[in-house]
């Protein structure tokens, strides 16, 4: 079972989605997790920050509502007085083949992610081709990519936000912090070379193996250090435990959420927040006891094994102490 | 196009990665050029139509006006059902005024969709034309659009950054045909649509002397890499001040209070201050203008151009234009000139001047050098404005405004680019002015009636008054005794010409 917790070397922040109130509403627990965690400390007036965030493809209808990045948007614009680019990647894992920008921007509009709803700044990440971006070193042993080029929209700013609709996702194990802050913001070129030929949609009758899918994952986390490396390591988390579906925003459909909302989660240190994430969803499957692990059920990835092999990267700690926000 | 079908990606055809790498994009990101591309017009005069700035009914609306002038010049036969058609505009400088106002956009983008294309508004990123540019970052950008009304809700389609977040999402261009350029880079989201219709705001331009569709070309929709080459970046040497600003010794270095503005006037630090005057590392100049903006128009002299600079930019961005149109297919790209607010400077200005001459109106084709000859002739044949530049100089309704006003004439532009095939100075000018009848006046109203169950708004009250009568039941509304003398005489007292009809 996940219980990766120790001494508490890292902190993640997590409030709980219930109860709600009046004066404790979603955006009040959201301004309160940002708040508790300090999560704008590494910001200062003048900043440019990006927030990387999951659109939901055409037909995927549990996406996070707009709303969600708007209140942490908002915060951020607190302090740096410039509203934040907010961006995501064209989906080169596009099931309807329409991986042009014009296309993304119509199907994130449709979702309700628009310059209007999220104050503006609402850009593509590598551009209408989605292929604009620079390479940076991987600087770590025995990495496989040797580097990785990040969209432009994440590597030209002073800090990284990344937003992460957690969900199951057939490649990773789980849309967390660790996927979406290192695969998803790379350029879609990139992404091709780090999927390797993997098909990304198991329900099309295609499936990978599990050599395969240990070989996506470590790939997609030497990502990671990419665009980790390009923002020169300033970024902060938030994994929101929302409307999590078996399919990933990418998927052109979605079934209903196998889990209760949790609430939402925010650290520095991507692996403690993705596996603080995982305790928090193994433990709510397995309220009535049992020990079932349900992610690597339905996914073929034991996720904990991509979490150590994410420590040993150098990403984050597994030793964290989790806080809840009251 | 063909008809677009929803085709679910073939991940087992997709087994070779793509590679990733900046030389390896370069060498895919090679030349686009559509192998159908050629000169609109083959012979004779090239069409041109043309509706005049004003108005008296709801058929004349120049709204209105624009798009039936997108139908009589046949805009939309430039794309096909199914087609991703680019509409190409100036998105406009951080505090200008004089801009196109977003109706006119939305107005074609309307029609572009009722015609089975699918819009998105497009512009490249600038390079930094002075200190406080807003447009050579595409963040900064958008801000500025959406600050003119420029979005997605406005027009229904996105609006895009052509050239990428950083303005290096482009394709590389040859055009062998060049008077001066040999290549160029267009911004990707121009060059991968199927089809174009230019948008452009006819007004002077302190470079090219003017600005219309030509300029949206040869300039608006090249990427970063693709303005550098436009201004002639690395042509001559710094001597010549061809492909480098001039530095004069008129700086007077530190005395100059704009002088910590002059420093900061360069992204790439090719020049500093000194006591009494300027330092300039000329490797690292790429020639955006920034420094030269920012010291001339503060009144300064110490960092200006070259004279000769002006006519040979004017035919290179006549060259660019054509890398432009080389990413099109013969007559997928349609031409409107709002010459509206005809100021003397470009959009690209944080402030607009006075209009040198009253609204002229607007123009289509589908002949890009045409388009804009005829533009020209009717901005100089217009009568000059009180109070602008052009009264200040003493022009008269004839002159070539723009020589007179900034320097050169525009006609050197339009003789390059008829020489390298974008088209031909000969025009055909169709006046257009619609009948003002009830079909003419209902055709573009926002419920027209008549088809469907579209009612115009006054019947559509009536079904509403129908399930709530506002005037009986809700207003005290009824009618009283009234005095006569207030109708007739009473409100001649508050009338300085005592109810006098004007003569």
């Amino acid at each position: 079972m996940a219980d990766f917790n120790a001494t508490g070397e890292s902190k993640v922040f997590w409030v709980d989605a219930h109860p709600m109130a009046f004066d404790n509403n979603v955006t009040h627990k959201l301004i309160k997790l940002m708040r508790e965690s300090d999560a704008t400390k590494g910001l200062s007036e003048g900043m440019e920050a990006a927030l990387k965030v999951n659109t939901s493809e055409d037909g995927y209808t549990y996406g996070l509502r707009p709303m969600f990045v708007r209140v942490v948007a908002d915060e951020i614009g607190l302090v740096t007085k410039n509203h934040p680019a907010i961006c995501d990647g064209i989906k080169l894992v596009d099931y309807w083949r329409e991986a042009k920008g014009n296309v993304f921007l119509k199907t994130a509009y449709a979702g309700g992610y628009s310059n209007d709803t999220l104050g503006g700044n609402f850009v593509i990440n590598g551009g209408f081709s989605g292929d604009e971006g620079n390479l940076y070193q991987i600087d770590c042993d025995d990495n496989i990519l040797g580097g990785v080029k990040v969209g432009t929209t994440i590597c030209r700013s002073d800090a990284l936000w990344v937003l992460s609709h957690v969900t199951a996702h057939p490649l990773f194990g789980i849309n967390g912090a660790l996927l979406n802050g290192g695969f998803e913001c790379l350029v879609c070129s990139e992404r091709t070379r780090v999927l390797r030929g993997l098909d990304p949609y198991p329900f099309n009758g295609n499936t990978n193996s599990v050599q395969d899918l240990e070989g996506f994952c470590r790939r997609a986390l030497e990502g990671h250090v990419g665009v980790r490396n390009s923002v020169g390591g300033r970024i902060f988390y938030v994994n929101y435990i929302w409307d999590v579906t078996l399919q990933p925003d990418y998927f052109p459909f979605s079934e209903a959420p196998f889990v209760e909302n949790i609430g939402f989660l925010a650290s520095s240190d991507a692996v403690a927040l993705d596996a603080a994430t995982y305790a928090l969803l193994q433990k709510r499957l397995n309220s009535n006891g049992g020990e079932r692990n349900f992610i690597l059920e339905q996914t073929n990835v034991e996720f904990v094994g991509v979490l150590r092999q994410a420590e040993a990267l150098g990403l984050g700690s597994l030793n964290y102490e989790l806080k809840h926000v009251l | 196009m063909a008809d677009y079908k929803c085709e679910p990606t073939k991940w087992n055809e997709m087994k070779k990665p793509v590679e990733g790498g900046r030389s390896t994009y370069q060498l895919k990101s090679w030349n686009p050029t559509k192998k159908k591309w050629g000169p609109y017009t083959k012979t004779g005069p090239a069409p041109v139509w043309f509706s005049e700035a004003n108005a008296t009914n709801w058929t004349e609306s120049m709204i209105c006006k624009a798009k039936d002038l997108f139908y009589e010049a046949k805009l939309n036969e430039c794309f096909e059902k199914g087609d991703e058609v680019a509409i190409k505009i100036h998105y406009g400088e951080w505090n200008r005024t004089a801009i196109l106002r977003p109706e006119y956009i939305a107005a074609i983008c309307e029609e572009v969709k009722a015609c089975g294309g699918h819009p998105y508004v497009v512009n490249d990123t600038t390079l930094s034309y002075h200190t406080f540019d807003n447009m050579a970052i595409s963040q900064y950008q958008l801000e500025g659009a959406i600050r003119h009304g420029y979005t997605d809700a406005t027009f229904g389609c996105p609006v895009i950054i052509a050239d990428g977040y950083a303005g290096e999402d482009d394709y590389r261009v040859e055009i062998p045909e060049g008077n001066i350029l040999k290549e160029t880079y267009i911004g990707r989201a121009i060059a991968e649509a199927d089809a174009m219709i230019v948008m452009a705001h006819a007004r002077g331009h302190s470079i090219t002397m003017y600005g219309g569709i030509l300029k949206q070309l040869g300039i608006g929709c090249q990427s970063k890499r693709g303005k550098y080459i436009t201004h002639l970046a690395h042509w001559g040497d710094p001597h010549d001040a061809i492909g480098w600003p001039k530095f004069t010794d008129q700086c007077p270095g530190k005395a100059c209070k704009f002088h910590q503005m002059c420093d900061d006037s360069c992204p790439r630090q090719a020049h500093h201050v000194t006591e009494h005057g300027k330092v300039f590392y000329p490797e690292r100049c790429r020639l955006c203008y920034s420094c030269q903006v920012t010291c001339i128009f503060s009144g300064m002299s110490g960092i200006t151009f070259e004279e000769s600079y002006f006519p040979n930019a004017m035919i290179a961005h006549a060259d660019a234009a054509l890398g432009a149109l080389k990413c099109f297919d013969r007559g997928k790209v349609g031409f409107m000139n709002c010459a509206i607010d005809v100021c003397p400077e470009c959009d690209c200005f944080p402030w607009a001047g006075l209009a040198v001459c009253p609204d002229v109106g607007i123009f289509a084709g589908k002949d890009l050098v045409a388009v804009e000859e005829a533009t020209l002739d009717a901005i100089d044949n217009m009568p000059i404005s009180p109070g602008s530049v052009a009264e200040e100089k003493g022009l008269k309704p004839g002159d070539d405004k723009f020589r007179m006003i900034n320097g050169f004439s525009p006609r050197i532009t339009m003789a390059a680019a008829e020489k390298i095939g974008l088209g031909t100075r000969k025009y055909k000018l169709n006046n257009y002015e619609p009948t003002l009848n009830p079909e003419n006046a209902a055709k573009w109203q926002i419920r027209k009636g008549g088809e469907g169950n579209h009612k115009p708004v006054t019947v559509r009250l009536r079904d509403v008054f129908a399930k709530h009568d506002l005037a009986t039941e809700v207003m005290p509304f009824r009618r009283t005794e009234y005095n006569k003398e207030w109708v007739f005489n009473e409100w001649k007292k508050y009338d300085p010409f005592k109810g006098e009809t004007p003569k």
